[in-house]
């Protein structure tokens, strides 16, 4: 069921007691984490954080601990399956479930007693109404026991009986066949397309709010759980828009200090700011042209994998008069005189070049001299610490990295993952060049298809699923951008590379087509659970997305031909 | 050089200036104690010939005699007093029952002095509190919170806490628990505080 008063329903429950939190590995996640572990430190309730990846480490952690706890509070899981079933637990555990993943399983919003959604009702959910679904089982019993009663009357009445009885049956059981019938449409249409809805980290803090309890801190973690909604594309525009509008009140509520010549506050404290900024990734830890490069809008729209691309962007900078020596270098040591009007001076031009969208509305944090983010760069540092793929780094301290980056004080994590987004971002550059290039994105009909051999350079980074997704992303913008063919723009994208050489498996990754005004709907996870079953291929739905799933490498062709079949 | 031997268990102690405890250096001691012994002698000699035969050219070397046998005296003391101030430390730091490598390196001597202490401690401790008892070897900084985040370094198993609720300690697992269940485990290895 929903929940309406997240206080008295969730926090004051839960304020008392021990709590299992079980936190999905992205960083709306991590976020939401954070700003809950912080009020749990303030009310000094006792809670246990436990890591997991998929549906195996959410059964193994749940039979692990749930002899000690009785209250689960999961995050950015479990809401697009039945809960209950799949975890098998006593009639007196409570899970509270705050999770992006849409749509919410209907057994889930629907049980009263075991399962609290952490969600807005009207989160743009449309969720079918209990009778469409659900038929109580008592008409039944009164049908069975008017026909025995009917049975025990005389014979001599019996025949008219019988015929009238033999008609209600056959009307009950036709209603019954067309209402289930209607059953299975409703919920086919309502389970066909998974979206995400509001970022995970804006509830909680909502909650910090409600409470009084909300601190800068807990502002920034919601703000970079929003912004990896937009970065990692899972929600629309409009929907980012105006969750940036939710979170600009809250920023503005902080800031609203009477700051003036005497009473300043110290540099080292920390201030939000919104910044109208610009779409280039990272671009103040780095030089501005390696940012362009890098960076899929920019990248995209000159199509730098050509020479005419590589051209226009000579063109483009020398367009706005900076010097190449000034553009390659490090963004912090460039001119001021240049840095001062730059992101105006960028728009104006990028105009010229097709480029409308340049600047996104975002935030910015500042505390300190030297430390200066934006959320982006957030997202982008701590996905790449989440993902990384060094030797003998578990996912578990995979997860502890990625979630310490997200303190103020851990500032030497957070640059490493600085260092290793760059790589990630430059691997995937590299690799849609050669894509492109090679023409390794094959039509098949109704999708499009690309496979990453295994000898492609950093195909490890790609075996991750985030990472794999966001190239997939920007492999698709760049073909609908290098592309004549008309008909393949509107084409969706499944990708696949390696994920495991010794056991031969590979990740496949399928994402929607991409267009302006795209509302970010994914039939894929359907898709592949058939094209699974049909082939009987040796599939492992482990994550939370049911559009990334793993396949045994011989199995790709089969499980591919399956799937042109049913989509076609 | 004389009192050479007696720099060399000073140097061997400040060598290890971290609070650890070297290994009881008997045979260093001994040669310290010939050394001292053979001055004495000599020096016993001298004087006894300078007073006899009023030679006073002996005399300086009585006198540096005299001043290396002192200096050796206060070089023993010191090492010995050391070695007690960092067993004394060890109490503190380990409790009542000393790690075994770390009694190996204590002399018969010096395990007595360490019972001694324990009972003076603990007699003390006892009589604190208005006769309750109060062990002020716990929370030696004054504690910021009742509770504090830890972090699970590597699989030690269940844990029961004070209200008889367990606790699985899985690596990389997270936990918010009541400061002095923790501080035990956090000085064997097996949990990390994490401040944040």
């Amino acid at each position: 069921m929903f929940i309406t008063d997240i206080r008295k329903e969730f926090y004051e429950v839960v304020a008392n007691q021990r709590v299992a939190l079980l936190v999905a590995s992205d960083i709306d996640a991590l976020c939401a984490c954070k700003i809950l572990q912080a009020l749990f430190h303030c009310d000094q309730v006792q809670y246990t954080l436990v890591p997991v990846t998929g549906w195996q480490d959410l059964s193994t952690a749940f039979l692990e601990h749930k002899e000690q706890f009785k209250y689960f509070v999961l995050i950015n899981c479990g809401a697009n399956v039945d809960l209950l079933e799949m975890l098998q637990p006593d009639d007196d555990s409570v899970f509270f479930i705050c999770d992006t993943h849409r749509p919410v399983d209907v057994v889930n919003v629907y049980n009263d007693t075991q399962i609290k959604l952490l969600i807005k009702q009207d989160d743009d959910l449309g969720v079918p109404s209990y009778d469409d679904i659900f038929r109580d089982e008592e008409e039944e019993g009164d049908d069975s026991g008017n026909e025995s009663d009917e049975g025990s009357e005389p014979s001599g009445k019996r025949r008219r009986f019988d015929e009238g009885a033999i008609e209600r049956r056959i009307d009950r059981q036709r209603a019954k066949r067309e209402w289930e019938a209607r059953r299975r449409e409703i919920l086919f249409e309502y389970e066909q397309y998974e979206y995400h809805g509001t970022a995970a980290s804006m509830m909680f803090f909502e909650l910090a709010w409600v409470l009084t309890k909300d601190t800068k801190d807990m502002l920034w973690w919601a703000v970079i759980g929003l912004t990896d909604q937009w970065v990692h594309d899972k929600i629309t525009r409009m929907k980012y828009i105006t969750d940036i509008a939710t979170m600009q009140r809250h920023v503005s509520r902080h800031n609203h200090r009477n700051e003036d010549e005497e009473n300043s506050l110290s540099i080292d404290c920390m201030r939000i700011s919104f910044e109208y900024d610009l779409r280039l990734s990272l671009y103040q830890h780095w030089s501005l042209y390696e940012s362009i490069c890098n960076s899929c809008y920019t990248s995209c729209n000159f199509k730098l994998w050509t020479l005419n691309g590589q051209k226009k962007l000579q063109e483009f900078l020398a367009d706005m008069g900076l010097p190449l020596k000034q553009v390659r270098q490090k963004f912090n040591s460039m001119d001021m005189s240049i840095k001062e009007n730059l992101r105006d001076v960028i728009a104006e031009s990028s105009m010229k070049y097709g480029m409308k969208d340049i600047r996104i509305q975002t935030f910015g944090v500042h505390f300190g001299f030297k430390n200066r983010f934006l959320a982006s760069d957030m997202v982008h540092a701590t996905t790449a610490l989440l993902e990384s793929t060094e030797k003998d780094e578990s996912d578990g301290d995979n997860f502890i990295k990625a979630l310490d980056s997200l303190s103020r004080s851990n500032l030497e994590c957070l640059h490493a993952g600085i260092d290793q987004a760059k790589k990630k971002l430059m691997a995937i550059q590299q690799t849609v060049a050669s894509c492109i290039c090679t023409n390794l994105i094959l039509s098949q009909g109704p999708f499009l298809y690309c496979y990453l051999m295994e000898g492609t350079p950093d195909v490890k980074l790609f075996s991750k699923p985030m990472a794999l997704a966001l190239l997939s992303k920007y492999l698709l913008k760049a073909f609908v951008h290098s592309t004549r063919n008309k008909r393949c723009k509107l084409l969706p994208l499944i990708m696949a590379a390696p994920k495991d050489v010794e056991k031969g498996t590979v990740i496949v990754v399928g994402i929607p087509p991409e267009s302006e005004t795209s509302d970010k709907k994914n039939f894929f996870g359907r898709a592949f659970e058939k094209a699974a079953e049909s082939t009987s291929s040796r599939t492992l739905h482990d994550h939370f997305d049911t559009s990334i799933i793993e396949l045994k490498t011989e199995d790709r062709s089969k499980f591919l031909d399956a799937l042109i079949t049913l989509l076609s | 050089m004389f009192c050479e031997k007696s720099i060399e268990l000073i140097r061997e102690l400040h060598r290890m200036s971290d609070g650890q405890l070297p290994a009881f250096n008997e045979d260093g001691l001994r040669q310290v104690l010939q050394e001292m012994e053979a001055l004495y002698e000599q020096n016993q000699t001298d004087v006894n010939a300078a007073k006899a035969e009023g030679r006073a050219d002996l005399i300086p070397s009585i006198k540096l005699r005299h001043c290396c046998l002192l200096r050796n005296q206060r070089c023993i003391t010191a090492y010995l007093y050391d070695r007690l101030l960092r067993i004394r430390a060890l109490r503190w730091e380990y409790g009542s029952v000393l790690p075994p490598n770390v009694r190996f390196h204590m002399c018969a001597e010096e395990v007595q002095w360490f019972g001694n202490y324990k009972k003076s401690l603990a007699s003390f401790m006892r009589s604190l509190g208005g006769g309750e008892g109060l062990d002020i070897t716990q929370d030696m900084k004054p504690p910021k919170s009742l509770y504090i985040e830890v972090r699970c370094l590597k699989d030690h198993g269940e844990f029961e806490i004070d209200d008889g609720t367990v606790i699985l300690l899985k690596k990389n697992s997270q936990h918010f628990l009541p400061r002095w269940k923790c501080e035990q485990l956090i000085r064997q290895g097996v949990l990390e505080h994490v401040m944040s």
